[in-house]
């Protein structure tokens, strides 16, 4: 593989095994990516009673979740947007 | 600190929670507040009285007649292990270079406090800026595992020792403002800080003789004011002066 500039793979994984232990139901995962630029937006699809255990209470979870996404990306000059509906 | 509960009073139901959650370290969305009496501010003083609010720090589903679960050594150590792995992985996912260690394991009335170092490559960035980012981790850390480790189990997470160094150098700024605003008799007032850092503050000088501290501003914005107390330290010169002799 051509050596890319955005941290695909593990972040993908990084986004997934979080919401696994985040989530009951970890069968009704799904996450897709799509690529503009530098910049990876992640949308991660859930049950809609699933949802606030990735969101967490007045979006805390979510937050940190992003925080620590933002971390990884500056390393490589992206930048990470992760949805979640 | 989970369960951990405060009764404070301030003037206004809005300072006493201000003040409370200054105390504890936290933010309001960690909280539970209970308003044990409205504050009034009466007419000129008269009738007035102040508000007195009990703030706790929320477990997410804690249940305080739910027999907590103590565990044993050999559980906190195979906990230790789980949160250890789990610190490593998300780490190595997002790329960052690292080495996970178990600081200690502490049990301490019924709570067990698991303390995890990571040491790597770029630890800059995953500390952030005023450590948000650490936090970040530790916190999602915590909530990751919450279903599986017990309920009075907390992990704590560290970068290079940036907490202590971080601890050292803000009771440092505490000690200079505190100094500077009893030589200088007026309010200091600190650049914004996180709960965690304002409580840092706060307890360095609690047992001050000469300032006392309390915090102004809303959110990211909420700084701590030093302020000398209205005893401390008069000037010899002053003393047998009537006050405002000098206009």
């Amino acid at each position: 593989m051509a050596a890319s500039p955005l941290p695909t793979s593990g972040t993908r994984e990084f986004i997934e095994y979080v919401a696994r232990m985040l989530v009951r139901s970890d069968d009704d995962i799904h996450l897709t990516e799509s690529v503009e630029g530098n910049v990876v937006v992640y949308t991660l699809k859930l049950p809609s009673d699933e949802v606030g255990r990735v969101i967490g209470r007045e979006g805390r979870i979510i937050r940190s979740i992003r925080s620590l996404l933002r971390a990884a990306a500056a390393r490589q000059g992206a930048r990470i947007v992760l949805e979640v509906e | 600190m989970d369960g951990h509960s405060v009764e404070v009073q301030g003037r206004t139901t809005e300072e006493a929670i201000g003040k409370a959650l200054d105390q504890l370290g936290v933010t309001r969305d960690e909280v539970e507040i209970e308003v044990l009496t409205e504050g009034r501010a009466g007419v000129f003083g008269v009738g007035s009285h102040e508000a007195l609010v009990r703030v706790t720090v929320a477990t997410d589903d804690f249940d305080e007649d739910e027999e907590i679960d103590a565990g044993d050594a050999a559980t906190d150590s195979a906990d230790a292990e789980l949160a250890r792995e789990t610190l490593e992985r998300m780490l190595d996912l997002l790329d960052f270079a690292n080495l996970v260690t178990v600081r200690t394991t502490q049990r301490e009335r019924g709570l067990t406090t698991i303390a995890l170092d990571v040491a790597g490559e770029d630890m800059g960035l995953l500390i952030g800026r005023h450590g948000e980012t650490l936090a970040s981790l530790q916190f999602l850390l915590n909530t990751c595992l919450s279903r599986q480790l017990s309920r009075s189990t907390r992990i704590l997470v560290d970068i290079e020792h940036y907490r202590d160094r971080r601890e050292q150098s803000l009771r440092g700024i505490a000690v200079r403002a505190a100094e500077r605003a009893r030589r200088e008799r007026r309010p200091v007032t600190l650049q914004p800080m996180p709960p965690s850092e304002r409580r840092v503050i706060h307890l360095a000088l609690q047992s001050s003789t000469w300032v006392t501290t309390e915090s102004t501003g809303e959110g990211s914005e909420r700084r701590v004011v030093i302020s000398p107390k209205p005893t401390a330290a008069p000037r010899r010169a002053n003393y047998g002066y009537s006050r405002g002799s000098r206009g």
